[in-house]
């Protein structure tokens, strides 16, 4: 009886190394983790068999700094801004890839690297999507006249109202450039040359902010911009298209996108360096970036896949959206129709500044 | 007549002074005492003094460019910093930076030297992809001809400030000062200057938010401790109901409660107070941080208020009356004193609590409602700087500190009654 009960308890001491392999995926949360889910994570552990955990964040390497330093990682595969990819890979922080052998080549044969929309930013990124940080407004509080550029984002007079903006300095600096007349391809270049060109643009922003007529909320999840818009805090709200796209035609709300002025920006994948399970990670995120795998997500929100060969599956199956009566090409961040004016953001010039504009915009808000 | 007797010392059975052997079974029975207590104590000390003393010390530590950098360290101790290093020192930092490179830790060293001048990392990301193709000779130049920056004195003399191991530079950035290459602690440039008024802001809202409560939770507790069992327990139960749901929970509750379109305003415009255009703004401002803060540290000070109030028996207000005092003269002179330990006690905690208060003013503070808890927050996530967030824990912290001690020399910790 004794010996039967050491044995018992040596082998539950065993059984969660026999458990079956896990790869946590950590990623924003809300609608987009739901269309990350469904469009390649479960269809994948079905295939599998392997776990996939998905776990939400807000942004920034300072989690994995800790678990790196710490020497102790949880997370697999993180969905990551490009800054922080090129900050995280110059630290040791993530994986680096070799692209056409860890990646599997579209079904027509281009190789992975070739396939994707343009280089990545550093060997330890893989493209996910490309999305747009635009601006929405509440279709019922303005009558007549309705927002339609960046420009009225800022104008309080036509438009009165408080506003909702991202509560870092990243793309708020950018549309407050064209705003106030830049050219929108020439933004960073005024940026970094133009002595004066920061102040110029937080004093915009300042403007809006201190306005009587105006007033601004920041925002930090990605879930608030369509939420203040429909409880009727703010009438105009920056935020990211496709939680805007998933309130607008999901959920029904009565809020309308503006894409003049949009900031396209891209989402990639890093895999965290002595992670455990890295194979069955690196097998999941090839899956997951693979041309289905990308057109499966876009299924659920409006974020363009990172591969071409991705854009012409999605186009022989329109309307491709999970409601099975709304085209999905004509709302994606990258068709004509919403690239007239558009702000392709730079990630290494936010990598080198981002520390010192963001010194500069944490004492704006300060003094609000 | 008074007798005195010379008695000798008191000896136990075994022949040991009665004053020796006590003494002995006393310190037997605090050493059994301490290692009962003592397998807790490694365990605090493990997991949590050591770990928070660990973080504490990041704010001094300033050894990474001394360990990434060493001959580079080494020999910038002799530069005097008036005009360009010799050639010499060109030819160790580039040997220095190409070892950083080949172990894929430059990175770390970009970053670093990013804090103390803004540039140098995009500066060093230019030059560490060009290390492999240097020449043997005339290492200055190469250096210069990648990026001109390399042959601005501001860019070295930057260096330099970032060499010594240890250094409270970031002591000084949390009060908006900094040290300039001579030597002279100045005021950073106005535009800079967001900590002082951030550490104002906080003791004032923390002030606040104690007295409010106190005013709040003082009428409470007393009618907890006056009504009969049946009663005083079900009121007990709304005050503790609180605790059972999350803090965001009753966060994002303020927040429908306070928002322009939310209850509060429609009731008041529904009642006519206000106008519709015109609703008041409650949220997103101090407004909003001081409101939720209050509600949440409310029942923090009615629990010590609540305790106190139990043991003053309520004949002592009606002996006052009965000498000739006024309901307000006995409960100045009479109830008031009694409670005072209670609301040490109370203001202690709620002060504490509300120095280091984080999700709140996050949420529904706006702009204008941010704490320093925000800031330390905003240093640990966006730019890592964890010598940053820890120095300004570590003064978050000795205030707190400094401010028990006061309250220890003015009330005596002795005094304080929690239950």
């Amino acid at each position: 009886m004794k010996k039967m009960l050491k044995y018992a308890l040596i082998s539950i001491l065993f059984t969660p190394f026999m458990a079956l392999a896990e790869v946590n995926v950590i990623s924003w949360g809300g609608a987009y983790t739901e269309s990350q889910k469904l469009g390649y994570g479960d269809p994948y552990q079905e295939m599998s068999g392997v776990t996939v955990n998905w776990i939400d964040y807000s942004g920034g390497l300072s989690e994995i700094r800790t678990q790196v330093e710490s020497g102790t990682v949880t997370w697999n595969i993180v969905d990551i801004f490009a800054k922080d990819a090129i900050t995280g890979c110059d630290e040791g922080l993530l994986v680096e890839f070799d692209f056409d052998v860890d990646f599997p080549a579209a079904p027509d044969g281009t190789p992975a690297s070739e396939d994707f929309f343009t280089d990545m930013p550093s060997p330890c990124a893989v493209g996910n999507i490309l999305y747009s940080w635009d601006y929405a407004y509440n279709t019922g509080v303005f009558y007549g006249e309705q927002p339609s550029t960046i420009a009225d984002f800022f104008d309080t007079a036509k438009f009165p109202g408080k506003r909702a903006i991202y509560s870092s300095a990243m793309t708020n600096i950018e549309i407050a450039m064209v705003a106030d007349g830049v050219k929108a391809s020439a933004v960073y270049t005024v940026l970094e040359n133009q002595t004066g060109a920061l102040d110029r643009a937080i004093d915009k922003i300042e403007a809006l902010c201190t306005d009587e007529n105006g007033g601004c909320v920041f925002w930090s999840a990605g879930a608030q911009p369509p939420e203040l818009l429909v409880s009727g805090e703010v009438v105009m709200a920056t935020g990211w298209n496709g939680r805007f796209f998933n309130a607008e035609i999901n959920e029904g709300s009565p809020i309308k996108q503006v894409w003049d002025g949009q900031v396209l920006d891209y989402e990639y994948f890093a895999m965290v360096a002595g992670s455990p399970n890295q194979d069955e990670a690196m097998a999941a995120l090839a899956y997951m970036t693979s041309t289905e795998g990308l057109a499966g997500s876009a299924k659920y929100i409006s974020y363009a896949p990172w591969r071409v060969s991705s854009l012409d599956i999605i186009e022989a199956g329109e309307p491709w959206y999970k409601d099975g009566t709304t085209n999905m090409l004509p709302h994606m961040p990258t068709s004509p129709a919403n690239t007239e004016n558009y702000i392709l953001m730079n990630p290494d010039y936010w990598a080198d500044n981002e520390v010192e504009i963001g010194e500069a915009w944490e004492a704006f808000k300060a003094s609000l | 007549m008074v007798y005195c007797i010379k008695v000798d010392k008191i000896l136990t059975t075994d022949g040991i002074p009665l004053e020796v052997s006590l003494r002995r079974v006393e310190r037997k029975n605090k050493i059994k005492a301490f290692l009962l207590v003592s397998p807790l104590l490694v365990f605090l000390l493990f997991t949590y003094v050591w770990p928070i003393f660990n973080l504490l010390t990041r704010s001094v530590d300033n050894r990474l460019i001394s360990e990434l950098l060493p001959n580079t360290y080494i020999s910038l101790q002799d530069w005097d910093g008036q005009e360009l290093p010799s050639e010499e020192i060109y030819e160790i930092f580039y040997h220095d930076l190409y070892e950083a490179h080949k172990k894929k830790i430059s990175g770390k060293v970009s970053t670093r030297l990013n804090y103390s001048k803004n540039g140098f990392k995009s500066l060093v990301n230019k030059t560490r992809r060009k290390l492999k193709k240097f020449e043997d000779e005339n290492y200055k130049d190469q250096f210069i001809a990648i990026h001109k920056k390399w042959g601005d004195l501001e860019y070295w003399r930057a260096m330099k400030t970032a060499l010594p191991k240890f250094s409270y530079d970031k002591y000084l950035n949390a009060v908006d000062l900094e040290q300039n290459f001579e030597g002279q602690i100045v005021q950073k440039p106005e535009k800079r200057r967001i900590h002082k008024m951030l550490w104002i802001r906080t003791f004032y809202v923390a002030l606040g938010v104690t007295l409010s409560c106190f005013f709040l939770a003082y009428p409470i507790a007393h009618l907890l401790s006056t009504l009969p069992m049946r009663y005083s327990n079900l009121l007990m139960i709304c005050v503790l109901l609180p605790f059972w749901t999350s803090l965001l929970v009753r966060t994002s509750s303020w927040m429908i409660l306070l928002q322009q379109q939310g209850v509060v305003n429609d009731l008041l415009v529904f009642a006519r107070i206000v106008d519709d255009k015109s609703r008041f703004e409650l949220m997103y401002n101090m407004t909003g941080t001081f409101v939720a803060m209050t509600q949440i540290l409310l029942p923090f000070m009615v629990l010590p208020l609540y305790s106190v109030m139990k043991t003053i028996s309520p004949s002592l207000m009606r002996a006052g009356s009965s000498l000739g005092g006024t309901p307000f003269v006995s409960f100045r002179k009479i109830y008031f004193p009694l409670t005072l330990p209670g609301i040490g006690a109370g203001s202690l905690l709620v002060f504490i609590l509300a120095i280091g208060y984080y999700i709140t003013p996050a949420l529904v503070g706006g702009a204008s409602g941010t704490l320093i808890s925000n800031r330390i927050a905003y240093h640990m996530k966006e730019t890592l700087d964890w010598a940053m967030a820890s120095a300004m824990g570590t003064m978050l912290l000795v205030s707190v500190l400094i401010l028990y001690w006061l309250y220890n020399k003015i009330l005596g910790i002795d005094n304080i009654k929690l239950g």
